[in-house]
């Protein structure tokens, strides 16, 4: 870890990463924490 | 006139943010890269006069943007949800502002206070909390990126 952090640009990288993760975790736990009621309508309108 | 409290509060957390992130962004991109082009003799400059003043703001800085960032979660209800995940779009980024205040008060400043001379310490600490500083500094560059973007997808859904 301190390699990557030691390099700038590999920081920057590891930011970027680290930002996809959060937004497939932020989707999943909002899929997961909807009620049936949403999940119907948003299949819905998919 | 609830309305403009929520503005104000709102503001005064980005304008406390902006002087954090400004000047953690500083650090990381201009005075840590430029450090090793310095002579020797002019170092002082930075380390004497330039880092403490720039010290000072960035923490404070990040404290307001703590303060005025969780008065506004509160007064708009989602303070609860937001820190147990229930609502993760901005909730992640509120853990990230968090941990990254707290490596500024708990680890960056405490190192940088004995890097930079301002407390006694042993010549040989002086190095290490200085790499110890600047490995958590970078740690936050790494850490405000997904930040700010949880910040604009919470305001903009539905995000990507």
């Amino acid at each position: 870890m301190s390699k990557i952090l030691e390099s700038l640009p590999m920081t920057i990288v590891a930011g970027i990463v680290l930002t996809v993760i959060m937004v497939m975790a932020t989707n999943y736990l909002e899929e997961t924490n909807k009620s049936d009621a949403e999940k119907l309508i948003s299949d819905v309108m998919k | 006139m609830e309305d403009f409290i929520l503005f104000l509060v709102r503001y005064l957390h980005v304008l406390c943010g902006v002087m954090w992130i400004g000047i953690l962004w500083y650090f990381n991109f201009v005075q840590i890269p430029s450090m090793p082009k310095i002579p020797d003799e002019q170092k002082p400059a930075i380390s004497k006069v330039i880092a403490p003043e720039a010290l000072f703001w960035f923490r404070w800085g990040a404290a307001g943007t703590v303060l005025f960032g969780l008065i506004l979660a509160v007064m708009n209800g989602y303070a609860h949800e937001a820190l147990t995940l229930q609502r993760p779009d901005i909730g992640f980024g509120m853990w990230m502002g968090l941990i990254m205040a707290f490596n500024v008060w708990f680890i960056i400043w405490p190192a940088q206070k004995i890097a930079l001379g301002m407390v006694e310490a042993d010549a040989d600490a002086k190095p290490k909390a200085g790499r110890r500083a600047m490995l958590f500094s970078r740690t936050n560059t790494l850490l405000s990126i997904p930040m700010l973007f949880s910040m604009i997808s919470a305001q903009n859904p539905p995000g990507l």
